[in-house]
């Protein structure tokens, strides 16, 4: 690979040993891909938490970070697992906080923004079109690529880590144009959207991900007025079914403005894929692994809601107070809880017996003691976090729009689809 | 039989060959306390890979593989080396970050010439696999 002399400089130390090593696993992991040579990155975003770091993880970034390695890119932070305004009512067990703590104190001599969202692209890390970026989370990674044009690869901490260190990235995969360009064509023509919501495409993203795999596709036939959350809930869906980096929607994507763009302007292969209602039917009943109707929890937040889900849900309570045996959950950002104390929100939603919690997603941190405090059958809107919370956390999940994980947690039982 | 792949670290590792034509996940799919596989289904469920070269297609799955991957190392529990058909970032990087001997796009595929028990040699510096079958009576 061409280095230039200032990565030459990394590489040989004098920069630090943490700046080294960081060099080492780039140049490493480019040399996999052929990239020829190190690309500037302008923003960066990393995701491990304890459970997937353990005790040796932990001690790998404690390393890094002595002798004082700092980020010099802007780095952000998934949510972690707990929310730490609310650690003793929620009986988070202190070998585990120590862990997360630690965690915490070594990214903050790195200089991380210690964001803990995953909606970091609402609160600050903002990539232009074209940018070269590294963010470890595949839900945004791909909302990154096919929302912003800007170019990231599925990058893991390590590497993610190593960009933030370092400032650069091989040049591989979705940085470079000619890879960006859609394999397959899905036409979305064959099914009536007049009526769909963010749960729809979720549904819908579930019953494509295994039909498009690790290819590009490109959608056609999608409105292109379609609102954030809607498209928020097809990308992030499709990630968790199939393993898609870019996804072209014709007409909203920036290097998809026709089908022939989002093809790099040759005309799209046969075979098309095609939906059918009866496909978006049956992803419902298959995204839901539950039993049992009694409710133990409603739980939003994957990805943590944003100001206007959590209106949203306020507004479909309407001051109603939710059933006694069930417990509603809003997971957020610290800023989208604040700016909820600030707008009455929080009030009007603990009155209802609402918990909003901050610095968690709805998908992993929270089910970790949860189920020590028997909770076993939840309620979601998020296709992606019925995935994680069954298969990992072995949850009794139901999946469902907003209006009907609201009417729900009201009833204590489930009254959506199944 | 000596073959020619793609090296991703250095260094020489040999041990008994496991081999499977699944991919592997290292979050989920590889208890870091024991080195055996547990994903539901897979060819090598149940079975532990610690201390061995670990022979499978490519990796698939979580990118926080490496850092289970890790944790696996610092407790005994992780391959010896790692010889895959193609490459894939979360297993190059644990091989990265382990200093775990590792090649790929070997000349033959090395699912049809190296069989769970055989001997197998991997030279990363020079980017050469060594094979001495298990039945060989040479």
């Amino acid at each position: 690979m061409d280095l230039t002399t200032e990565q030459q400089q990394m590489q040989d130390g004098k920069m630090g040993s943490g700046v080294a090593k960081a060099m080492d696993i780039l140049l490493a992991y480019g040399k996999c891909y052929d990239a020829r040579r190190l690309i500037p990155v302008t923003s960066v975003h990393i995701a491990g938490n304890f459970p997937v770091l353990m005790e040796e993880g932990v001690q790998w970034l404690e390393d890094l970070v002595e002798g004082g390695t700092k980020v010099r890119v802007f780095t952000t932070k998934n949510p972690e697992m707990y929310d730490p305004e609310q650690v003793d009512e929620m009986k988070v067990p202190a070998s585990f906080r120590e862990m997360q703590g630690r965690i915490h104190d070594a990214l903050k001599k790195l200089g991380v923004a210690l964001t803990y969202t995953c909606h970091h692209y609402l609160v600050g890390n903002v990539p232009r079109f074209g940018d070269h970026i590294a963010w470890a989370s595949s839900g945004s990674q791909v909302f990154a690529n096919s929302v912003i044009g800007a170019r990231s690869n599925r990058d893991g901490d390590h590497v993610a880590l190593a960009a933030a260190i370092t400032g650069v990235i091989p040049e591989w995969g979705l940085h470079l144009t000619e890879n960006r360009k859609a394999d397959v064509l899905i036409d979305v023509a064959g099914l009536d959207l007049s009526g769909y919501g963010p749960a729809d495409f979720k549904a819908l993203g579930w019953s494509l991900g295994k039909k498009v795999g690790a290819r590009i596709p490109a959608f056609v036939n999608l409105p292109s007025d379609l609102d954030i959350e809607s498209i928020k809930g097809l990308l992030y869906t499709l990630t968790v079914t199939g393993a898609a980096g870019m996804i072209h929607l014709v007409g909203i994507t920036p290097e998809a403005p026709t089908v022939e763009a989002a093809f790099g302007g040759s005309a799209p292969p046969e075979p098309v894929i095609t939906a059918t209602q009866d496909d978006v039917d049956h992803a419902f009943s298959e995204i839901s692994s539950a039993t049992t109707d009694k409710l133990d929890l409603v739980i939003f937040g994957c990805p943590q809601c944003s100001i206007q889900e959590v209106q949203e849900i306020a507004a479909l309570l309407d001051g109603k107070k939710i059933h006694a045996d069930t417990q509603l959950w809003i997971c957020t950002s610290r800023w989208v809880k604040t700016l909820c104390e600030r707008m009455g929100l929080l009030d009007s939603l603990s009155a209802s017996g609402v918990r909003v919690v901050s610095d968690v997603g709805a998908a992993d941190g929270p089910h970790l003691y949860l189920r020590k405090q028997g909770v076993r059958v939840i309620a979601v809107n998020s296709a992606r976090a019925s995935y994680y919370s069954h298969n990992l956390f072995g949850m009794q999940t139901w999946f469902g729009s907003t209006k009907a994980c609201v009417q729900s947690a009201i009833s204590g039982r489930w009254e959506g689809r199944r | 039989m000596k073959l020619k792949g793609k090296p991703v670290t250095k260094g020489i590792a040999e041990g008994e060959a496991v081999v499977t034509s699944m991919p592997i996940s290292f979050t989920g799919g590889m208890d870091p306390n024991t080195g055996i596989i547990r994903e539901p289904g897979h060819e090598l469920e149940g079975q532990s890979v610690a201390g061995k070269i670990l022979v499978f297609p490519t990796g698939k799955g979580s990118t926080t593989g490496s850092w289970q991957y890790y944790a696996a190392y610092k407790r005994g529990n992780a391959p010896v080396g790692i010889i895959n058909q193609t490459v894939e970032g979360v297993v190059a990087v644990s091989a990265i970050i382990t200093d775990t001997p590792m090649v790929h796009s070997l000349e033959v595929n090395p699912l049809d010439c190296i069989e769970t028990g055989d001997f197998v040699r991997i030279d990363a510096d020079h980017g050469i696999v060594e094979i001495e079958k298990k039945n060989h009576t040479e």
